[in-house]
């Protein structure tokens, strides 16, 4: 019997869709699904969970006080915790920004391997697949040990409805708040309402093309048009128009989108590292000769500066 | 249907497409193939594109001298023509030659002052002045970082050098090719890309034309090649051509590095071109405020010979392929942190691998073949590019007068130089010349 | 203070991955410090300046040819290295025990620094079972450090430009972020200095490093080439601009 786990991410109290991606994923292969929730359980939220699928709702019941309860090394202790009760053979957690900072310290405490930014898992034999190299390659991975836990690449599975009747389980646990690190702020942004690179449906990215720091508002622009995410390549960053954490790239942000729209960007093998994942490719740029308009599904060959704004205009 | 040209001209870099542009003007219709998306994008994109007077040979400064003015002279010598991506921008930096064991330097005055073409004598103060990062202790000979005596204290000091005011680099080669050919086509020439050419036909003695990979034959009683690092295999393609060469050519891959220019040193607008020979580069800025390193090939390091088609697709393994290898990179940085010493240099690698169209002795081939109608310019052997316009003319010349009955392997073309007042002999760069051992056998020329 | 840095020699980000077979791939490709370490080992040497008496200790886990990413490492500004010889590929459960192992037999840590993550093998974790199993507080992706008082305030970076700020006792373990600082890179003189700082090279059997519970072992791996064949959208700006709205509301159906 494969017990699995999932770690849910929330946002406006609703399921985060990258979340309910990953329960199907995990409904492939297992014998049940165990979501964990850190932010208190409504009935919203019980309908959505078991609307894909899942068995059990467990509240972590963490600590009320924001800065405790927020604090990863807390929320880990609560994984931790509900997978020893509840016996879970199984864990799954997003590679997302979150998730890289919250999954490690599970496995690090259940001294279980874990293999992040999975693409693809089968919870059955206790397989995973995900990028090395850069991106360059795909590598299949056998994990071995009683608790194998998996955090998946959000987006790479999108979630299929399967309702089953859930059940709803409160833990109780003895907060145990660490003395040697301390949450002093989160979220600090300054990029309010911005949609994150990893978990974005849409990226547009900017590069060369854009020529300076204040062409790049162009990008920023459309992507709040779009509701997408916007990005920059290298170059765009070591120019100084946008800051590194927009850089997607080899060095960068690693993000598979359903739709990569990458203007003024030749597309280096660094580049492509960072995006090569993505559903569609957009290609915008003057120039045809290009890796990115070769390697692209659609090819735009034009003025960006003049089709960016009609998409804009036309929205 | 097969479309007829008077002249086909394989390749559209640098070489190529001035080649058509003054056939065009001669009256000429030309059509240039080439296996590439654009113009320059082959090994022409991947030269440092620089602009210096310094050769081994009287000829080579001359023709060199000669070619500097075109650039200076750019939109008139494009007959101001518009490109849509811009044009090319030649950048006077002024060129420093170190007075040094790996340069021949005194023979390279002699012919600055044969051709009159114009420079200082410096001594270290005033190079040190000019370059305030610059150490000047002597290194030579040339090693490599894994020698250990590379990295011994250095105790004696250098000469001096010998400055020319004229002298810089052109800060897009790709873009410059591109120029090139919008030029040509304002005077009806065409271009075809993304074609490889795979077969020369000959009848009856004489070329005929080319076939594309497609199956598609262009007929043309004029070939020419210039296929650059490809150029060996085009010569094997047509009759007896290859076999009629005394100089052969091969592609050398060669690395370029790109290393962060010292903080408080602002090379990009303050530097010079400069060539090193004590320590085997040279450099010149790039943007990004980047000193680019080029090497001069010295004797301890490998040289690969590679076969083209493999190296651009990314095969033949570490050191074969067109990736930079980090242990030349520590070689070409390190070398050049001994003469800048505030240099620092990060531990990836970022610069450019590309092949050299390699001729025996690195001097090129400008000249008919034992199949008439067939031409070349090739084995341009890295020193060419700041020859490409003036290279343009004097073939299409040379073309135009084998066409009309000279017999140019007998009674050489002499070509008229038209900037500086110099009639230079074009056998000089004959396919049927021995071994030229005044050459510097490296990317100096 | 005794900074640790954990450094990774792995292949060029640039160059050309092959296989060999379906597990492993032509590793005769050119191999560097991962870049990420290369925040870490500069962050050590910032500290260094600014905690005198400090000492920066460089810790490899690799083949003897590893040898050259410490030396980057020494020239960028540690003291001395040790090299943990193997020639296993290691999982991020077995290579935070043997860097445990080799820290501990080394000597006594007051901070470990590590890059965020491997470009080869991606992993994201070894910094955190580094710290469980020493039991130091752990986080990653730093983009800011600040010590005084026995305490590290890190600034860490989200995605997006967002940052969490923590306050961490010391002895810890900070996973570096490009964020962190611009790598100090070294100049001619510091390559020469190098060259007589001492590696000394531990084989991973002298250190008695016991098994994990568990492991994760590549059973095969294929080049990710993914071929593409663009169509072209053309037309004025206004035609292309509602294609590809069309493209993203009808086929992508990622707008509404």
């Amino acid at each position: 019997m494969k017990q699995a786990g999932i770690v849910i991410e929330m946002e406006n109290g609703r399921v985060k869709e990258t979340s309910l991606g990953m329960i199907t994923l995990a409904g492939r292969t297992a014998d049940s699904l165990t979501a964990m929730v850190m932010s208190g359980i409504t009935d919203d939220i019980t309908d959505h969970l078991s609307e894909y699928g899942v068995h059990t709702i467990v509240d972590l019941s963490l600590p009320d006080a924001p800065e405790i309860r927020r604090n990863p090394a807390v929320q880990a202790t609560a994984v931790v915790h509900a997978a020893r009760e509840l016996k879970l053979d199984r864990i799954l957690g997003l590679s997302s920004p979150e998730g890289k900072d919250l999954l490690p310290r599970v496995a690090a405490l259940l001294d279980a391997p874990l293999i992040m930014d999975c693409v693809d898992a089968d919870l059955k034999t206790g397989t995973a697949t995900t990028s090395q190299y850069s991106g360059k390659m795909m590598a299949k991975i056998q994990l071995t040990g009683e608790i194998l836990m998996f955090g998946v690449r959000p987006n790479a599975v999108l979630p299929e409805s399967k309702p089953v009747p859930a059940k709803t389980i409160a833990m109780t646990m003895d907060a145990v708040v660490p003395e040697n690190i301390i949450l002093l702020s989160r979220d600090e942004a300054d990029t309010e309402g911005r949609q994150s690179l990893a978990e974005a449906d849409i990226i547009i990215a900017g590069g060369r093309g854009l020529k300076n720091k204040d062409n790049f508002s162009l990008i920023f622009d459309c992507a709040e048009k779009l509701n997408a995410a916007p990005a920059a390549s290298r170059v765009a960053v070591d120019e100084g128009w946008v800051p590194y954490a927009f850089q997607v790239g080899q060095t960068g942000e690693k993000v598979s989108p359903q739709v990569y729209i990458a203007c003024g960007i030749s597309g280096s093998i660094q580049h492509f590292a960072g995006m090569k994942t993505a559903k569609m490719i957009i290609a915008v740029n003057k120039d045809e000769n290009t890796a990115m308009m070769a390697n692209c599904d659609y090819q735009v060959q034009g003025d960006l500066f003049a089709i960016l704004p009609e998409i804009m205009r036309q929205l | 249907m097969t479309k007829k040209y008077d002249a086909i001209i394989i390749g559209a870099g640098v070489i190529g497409s001035p080649i058509a542009y003054e056939l065009c003007k001669m009256g000429y219709k030309t059509l240039n193939v080439d296996k590439l998306p654009d113009a320059g994008e082959g090994s022409t994109a991947g030269s440092c594109a620089i602009v210096r007077a310094h050769y081994s040979t009287e000829d080579g400064v001359a023709l060199a001298y000669e070619g500097f003015k075109y650039w200076l002279d750019w939109e008139n010598y494009l007959d101001n023509v518009t490109d849509e991506k811009g044009l090319a921008k030649y950048m006077n930096t002024g060129s420093i030659l170190i007075k040094s064991d790996g340069h021949d330097w005194r023979k390279v005055k002699k012919h600055y002052d044969a051709v009159g073409v114009k420079y200082e004598e410096w001594d270290l103060d005033t190079i040190k002045k000019h370059v305030p990062p610059i150490d000047l202790h002597k290194h030579w000979p040339v090693r490599r970082p894994e020698d250990p005596s590379f990295f011994d204290e250095p105790t004696e000091m250098l000469e001096g050098a010998i400055f020319c005011p004229e002298g810089g680099y052109v800060n897009d080669p790709a873009l410059s090719a591109h120029n090139i050919m919008r030029a040509a086509e304002a005077k009806g020439g065409e271009f075809m890309f993304n074609a490889e050419v795979v077969d020369i036909r000959s009848e009856n003695g004489r070329v005929k034309g080319i076939t594309l990979k497609d199956g598609t034959q262009i007929d043309a009683d004029i070939v020419v090649n210039v296929g650059g690092p490809h150029s060996f295999k085009i010569n094997q393609m047509a009759e007896g051509v290859w076999e009629g060469c005394n100089i052969k050519t091969k592609s050398l891959r060669h690395e370029v590095m790109y290393c962060p220019s010292p903080e408080d040193y602002d090379y990009l607008n303050d530097g010079y071109h400069m060539s090193d020979g004590d320590i085997g580069c040279y450099v010149r800025p790039e943007v990004g405020n980047m000193f680019l390193i080029g090497s001069e090939d010295p004797e301890c390091d490998p040289q690969e010979w590679v076969d083209p088609d493999q190296f651009y697709a990314g095969k033949g393994g570490p050191g074969r392929d067109n990736v930079l290898t980090d242990a030349q990179w520590k070689a070409q940085c390190y070398r050049l942190g001994k003469r800048i010493p505030s240099l620092k240099v990060p531990n990836q690698p970022k610069g450019v691998v590309d092949l050299y169209d390699c001729s025996d002795d690195w001097i090129p081939v400008y000249d008919k073949s034992d199949l008439p109608g067939f031409y070349m310019a090739i084995g341009t052997s890295g020193n060419q590019y700041k020859n490409a316009p003036v290279v343009g003319r004097m073939m299409a010349e040379l073309i135009d007068a084998c066409e009309k009955g000279l017999d140019h392997d007998k009674e050489p073309f002499h070509y008229e130089f038209k900037y500086t007042t110099r009639t230079l002999n074009v056998g000089f760069f004959s396919r049927k010349r021995e071994i030229n051992y005044d050459s510097s056998f490296s990317v100096n020329g | 203070m005794q900074i640790y840095v954990c450094v990774k020699h792995v292949p060029d980000s640039a160059a050309n991955i092959h296989m060999i077979d379906n597990r492993n791939i032509d590793d005769s490709v050119p191999f560097l410090m991962n870049p990420y370490d290369e925040h870490a080992v500069t962050e050590a040497a910032a500290l260094k300046k600014q905690i005198p008496d400090s000492e920066i200790i460089a810790v490899c886990l690799g083949k003897k040819d590893a040898e050259s990413t410490l030396r980057s490492a020494l020239a960028m500004g540690a003291d001395r290295g040790v090299l943990v010889e193997t020639d296993d590929m290691c999982d991020s459960m077995t290579t935070a025990r043997v860097l445990h192992a080799a820290i501990i037999r080394d000597g006594g840590a007051d901070i470990i620094l590590t890059g965020k993550e491997s470009i080869d093998s991606e992993g994201m974790q070894t910094q955190f079972r580094i710290g469980a199993l020493f039991d130091f507080p752990v986080v990653t992706n730093a983009a800011s450090l600040e010590i005084t008082n026995g305490k590290a305030r890190v600034g860490c970076e989200l995605a997006g430009g967002r940052t969490r700020t923590y306050e961490l006792t010391l002895p810890c373990v900070i996973g570096a972020g490009r964020g962190l600082n611009t790598p100090i890179y070294p100049t001619f003189p510091d390559v020469v200095k190098s060259r007589k700082k001492p590696i000394e090279t531990v084989a991973r059997s002298q250190l008695n490093v016991s098994d994990a519970p568990g492991s994760a072992k590549i059973i095969s791996m294929t080049p990710l080439v993914q071929k593409r064949n663009p169509r072209k959208i053309i037309g004025t700006p206004a035609e292309q601009a509602a294609e590809i709205i069309r493209i993203l509301r009808q086929e992508a159906k990622v707008l509404s």
